[in-house]
Order: structure tokens, then sequence, then C-alpha cells
């Protein structure tokens, strides 16, 4: 269902004049594929004990399984790629999505706390996850697979531009 | 907001030389007792002598530290919450205990045994809550309310009057047959109401709110006509038969005879064991059918609206009273909504964010923000104008969505519509329900643009409005161009009306 074409490229990319995107890191394409296919092997693991118990449907669930897999891990690539985000002087702009696309738009006057974490499989790639939290909880400014170095800066930045801009509610 | 503003509440000396006897009372636990100085004034005085001059601030101390500290006491003692304390959360605790006890204890233990151990639990809760009673006590310094409590663990709460939202006066059954109040405050950032002062003597709970309210900046400073409800006009009052009609005409009142049914059924088809364990259960499970609408009707009993230079304040309730201030330039969002059995009546609701208000939604329920339970569109307009300053529902720049939205919501979409002012960010959506939400560009935390997959199809797309409070606004079905640059446009604008306030 996935449609390609978006002639104007603009959902993903807008203000493409005045906003500079940045990408986040390629490594973030095996990281989601490893998690991917661990997710695939529980489900065949819990395929498996299901099939002690209804052999019938051991081959259609395999079959399943196999088929979505194969399809989520052709999508990974340009879902990654869809993770952008953008510093402007008052703002952060975060977008991603493929199917359902988003884009935030959260003022650093409003950032309440930065949150920097990074899963093992995250820090054996050298990547980090940086989240940004204002009070509203529907605010939805998380990046993913930022290099540590970037991921630092980023964490440097947004803290020193909130305290600049610091404000209550 | 009011730096300056300190000398007229509180002699300059008294904060520095206040702040020093809570630090240095800490490892003099039980120390509050004032018979150390047995000259100290009688406390048996027929009200409030739960305001000791100058013992109560740490007796010890005030023999250590000499003359200073004792003076700068006397300018704002430390004050004890209403005697009666005690008796009521013992009753509270003893409750709490008989419910976890619950009936199926009360079976297997038998009468006796379960009488020995409610005494023994009322003994025990009274006697705890004796002790929290005696070493719990707040005052006001400078423009900080503290407040003290724990006898192991200490805990000292600085609570900046800057960051009061609201300040209610609670005062459930048990509180009114005794004639004591308990006070709430919502501060800024805080997940649920914090520090509630139960229980305090109604006029000085009055006395207090308006006190608090006035340091926090929102009311003429010391403003002696502010405690008392009674002299006052208020603005609105809501009908009780109204209450009544509207709750009948809500939806999960419409749907009680369902839910009965769904009770009641397996009961007929199956009858338990008519033993006390099984009416019990069943009359538990009744009680949760029957109730919420109930409690409801009960909350918004007397509803009545008071608007005054502060903001607007509510009190209703027929068991619990409760006293509401919304002061007028904190509110988040406004919801005013039309149930669809409402509609020939031309009767509104209308809901309200503020910050804590709101986040304690979660376990407060819908009441938590009720700005006005039933009334007429004008009556709204009103109110809704004087919550968020300058705001007329009836005049909002609303832009209808574009054509193809019929494709995603054929029935909603002719509702549906969105649009802002210099300060406000508003959108109308629903198809049986009718909803107009308003929320205040500079309490706005972020914008966000989704775009699902048939939208993609459509070329439109959803623009979120959020705050932080309960009440969201969702702008749904915007072309997509127009839905990106309303998005940059209010970014922009809650910058400049988060920088203007």
């Amino acid at each position: 269902m996935t449609d390609v074409a978006s002639p104007n490229a603009d959902p993903l990319a807008p203000w493409p004049d005045d906003v500079v995107w940045r990408p986040v890191s390629g490594k973030l394409i095996l990281v989601e594929q490893v998690r991917l296919a661990a997710l695939a092997g529980t489900a065949v693991v819990a395929g498996a004990v299901l099939w002690t118990f209804f052999d019938g449907l051991w081959g259609w669930a395999a079959a399943a399984v196999a088929v979505l897999w194969a399809a989520r891990a052709a999508v990974v690539v340009r879902s990654v790629r869809s993770w952008g985000y953008a510093e402007r002087p008052d703002d952060l702009l975060v977008r991603h999505g493929l199917l359902v696309r988003r884009l935030s738009i959260v003022p650093y006057a409003r950032m309440q706390f930065v949150d920097v974490s990074a899963g093992p499989l995250e820090r054996s790639l050298g990547l980090a996850t940086v989240e940004l939290h204002t009070a509203a909880a529907a605010s939805d400014a998380r990046i993913p697979g930022l290099p540590g170095p970037e991921a630092a800066r980023l964490r440097d930045r947004l803290s020193a531009l909130g305290e600049t801009h610091a404000e209550g509610l | 907001m009011n730096p300056g503003g300190d000398p007229g509440r509180s002699g300059s000396p008294a904060p520095s030389a206040i702040s020093t006897p809570p630090d240095a009372a800490h490892p003099a636990g039980p120390a509050h007792r004032p018979p150390a100085d047995g000259a100290s004034p009688p406390h048996d005085g027929p009200g409030p002598d739960f305001r000791p001059p100058a013992g109560g601030v740490g007796g010890p101390v005030a023999d250590g530290a000499g003359e200073g500290a004792r003076k700068a006491a006397a300018v704002e003692g430390r004050r004890r919450l209403h005697p009666l304390t005690p008796l009521l959360k013992g009753a509270k605790f003893l409750f709490a205990a008989v419910a976890a006890i619950s009936w199926q204890g009360y079976a297997q233990l038998g009468t006796l045994v379960f009488l020995a151990l409610v005494g023994v639990l009322l003994v025990l809760g009274v006697g705890l809550s004796a002790v929290s009673w005696l070493v719990t006590g707040f005052h006001v310094v400078g423009r900080e309310l503290r407040v003290y409590e724990g006898l192991v663990w200490r805990r000292t709460r600085a609570i900046p009057l800057e960051r009061v939202q609201a300040v209610d006066v609670v005062r459930p059954l048990l509180a009114r047959m005794t004639g004591v109040a308990e006070l709430r405050l919502e501060v800024i950032g805080a997940a649920k109401t914090e520090a509630p002062l139960a229980y305090l003597g109604v006029e000085e709970a009055h006395a207090l709110r308006a006190r608090l309210l006035a340091g926090a900046g929102h009311a003429p400073a010391h403003d002696p006509a502010a405690p008392a409800a009674g002299p006052e006009r208020p603005f609105h009052v809501v009908p009780n038969q109204r209450v009544l009609v509207a709750n009948l005409l809500s939806s999960p009142v419409l749907l009680l005879p369902v839910a009965l049914a769904v009770t009641l059924l397996p009961v007929l088809f199956d009858p338990p064991a008519w033993t006390a364990i099984g009416v019990a259960s069943m009359a538990t499970a009744l009680l949760g059918v029957v109730l919420p609408p109930v409690r409801r009707v009960l909350n918004d009993w007397d509803f009545r609206i008071f608007v005054d230079p502060s903001g607007v304040r509510l009190t209703h309730g027929l068991l619990d009273t409760r006293s509401r201030t919304v002061p007028a330039h904190r509110a988040l969002a406004v919801a005013v909504v039309r149930p669809l059995l409402w509609r020939p009546l031309k009767w509104w609701r209308a809901k309200l964010d503020v910050a804590g208000v709101g986040a304690e939604a979660g376990e407060q329920g819908v009441r938590g923000g009720v700005l006005v339970p039933v009334a007429d569109r004008a009556t709204v307009r009103t109110v809704a104008g004087r919550v968020i300053d300058g705001l007329d529902i009836d005049a909002l720049p609303l832009r209808p969505v574009p054509a193809v939205a019929r494709w995603v919501s054929p029935l909603a979409y002719r509702r549906r519509a969105f649009g802002w002012t210099e300060s406000v960010v508003v959108a109308r959506d629903g198809w049986l329900t009718e909803r107009l939400i308003v929320a205040r560009l500079a309490r706005v935390q972020s914008v966000r643009v989704v775009q699902g997959p048939i939208q993609r199809r459509l070329g439109l797309a959803d623009v979120h409005v959020d705050t932080a409070g309960s009440i969201h606004v969702t702008a749904r079905d915007r072309a997509v161009a127009e839905a990106y640059a309303s998005a940059a446009t209010l970014a922009e604008l809650a910058r400049a009306a988060r920088t203007a306030t």
C-alpha cells in the first residue's frame, strides 16, 4: 500500500528553501533490521510453540511471518531515510514516517528536559537517541540514530537553548 | 511578576529570620508542643488554638536563638492544621481499612473479631494521624508557602506562590459535618494536586486561599471581601433541575439500562447463593454502574459561577462542596461541547484546562475541569471570555475544510473548521457531539503535522496543537499546503504570544 510517488516531495521535507534538514545515521538501518529480525525470531518461536498444539497452522503462520518480515525489511531503509531534523533559531523540527507522515515543531522555550538514550545494539554502533520532552505528553520530538558526537552536541545545544529561552508553562 | 511586592506582606527581615528555624528544628522532632515555654498564652480558646504565636516554630530553637527568632515568628507563625484533623483522618483510614478487609474478610472473621479489628485499626489510625498532625505545620514566608511534615522522614516543601495555578477549598461530607475544609493547591508542573492542607477551619481556609491567590498575583492583595462566599452575587447559577435533565440526557445515563441488564442478567439466569458475599458483590457491581452519573449530578449540584477581577470562581457540590478559583490568565484551553441530545434544548457545556487541574483529570474524572456544566450559549460565551481574556466564541475566524475531506469523514466534514487569532487557536469538530476547542497560543507546547496514507492520496493533513492539558486542539483534514503553512504560522504566533506575556 505504501505509495512512493509524492511528486511535490512536500510532506517529508516542507520548506526546502529556508530549512536545512539533517538526516540520521545510515547505521540506524542495521539497528532496525536487527530489531526486526529479533521480532520475527520471537514470532517464529511462538509459532513453534503453537505448532505443538495445532499442526496445520504452522506452515501458514511461518509464511505469514516471512512475508511480513520481507515487506517490512524492504521498507525499513526508506523509513530510516525519512527521519530528519532541523534546528531553527527558535524551534526544533523533526519529521519522519512513510505511511503516516509526521512533522513536529517544538520550541526550545517549551523544553523541559532532554533524554539521550542508547540500547546495547545502538551503543555497539555508536548511535544514540535524543528525545526532547515538553509539558505536553503528545509532543513528539524523538530523534533516533544520531552518531554519538552529534547526539552530545545536540543535547548540549538544546539544553543551552532551553536555558536561555526558559519559561514556565 | 511582582517582585517588589514583599514589604507589604511580611517585614523584610522575616524571610531570612524564619528560614532558619525549620532547618534547625529538623533534628528536634516532636518539639512542637509548647509546654517548654509555659508562659505562652492560653491555648484553650474557643477556636484558633492551632495558632501558637511563638512556640509552634520549635520550642528549643526559640530558646537557643533568642529574641530574634521569636520576634520573626510572631510576624508569621508556623500554623497547625485544625485540631479535629486526627479524628477525621483516622476515620478516613478506618474506611479504607474496612474496605480493604471487604465483605469476604468480614464473612471469614466473624462479627466479633471484625469489630475488635476495627477498634484496633481506629485507635491505630487516630494515633498515627495525631502524630502526623503534631509534626505538620505550614506558613507563608515571603512569596512561598512552606509545608512541613513527617516525623521520621521530614519533608519541607516550599511552594513559590507564582507557580500556584488555582486554589480549591474542598469540603468532603465528613468535613462539612465538622465544620472544616481542605485546601488544595494546583501548582504548575506538578502532576497531581500539590500539598493538600487537610484540614483547616473554614474561615481560615478561605482567608488562606485569598492570601495565596493575592501572593500569586491574581487578586488585589489582601482583599478582605474575597474570602466570604456569601455577600457577592454569583454571575450565574445553574438551575439544579437543568443539571438533572442534562445528565439524564447524557449518553452514560442512556446506556444505563444496558449496563444494568448486563449486570443483572447473569444473576437472574444463574442465581448465586444468597449469602452475604453474593449479595455484597452484586451490590458492588450495581453501585459501579449507578454511581458515576449520580456522582456527577451531586457534584454539579448548586453550581455557581462568580466572576471577579481575579478570574472566575466556581462553587458546586451537594455533599462535597468545592470552591475553585481559575485565575484569568492561567487557563490553557477551553472546550465548548454540545452533546447530541442537548441540541433541541440549545444547551452547551464547557470544560477547562488549567495546568494542574487538567493534569489530574485522570484521577479526578471530567469534573476536574468543568467550567460550566450546562448553560445556554450566551452564558458559556461570557464565562469563556472571562477565563481566556477577550475570547468571543461566536466571533472566531473559522475556515472550513476542503471538499475532498468528505471522502475521509463524510459526516463530520461540514463541521470541521480551524482558525486562529493573535492569542488563541481554535478548532471545531464533531458529528454527533459538536466540539469547539480553544487553546491559548501563549501556552502552546508544540505543533505537529500528521498525514495518514489515505489523506496523502487526497492531499490532506492533520494539524495538532499540543498544550500541557488534556484538551487538545486538532485540526483534521486541512489541505496539505495549508497545513504546513499554518503550522509554521502557529509556531511563529505562539512564540510571539509567549514573549508578549
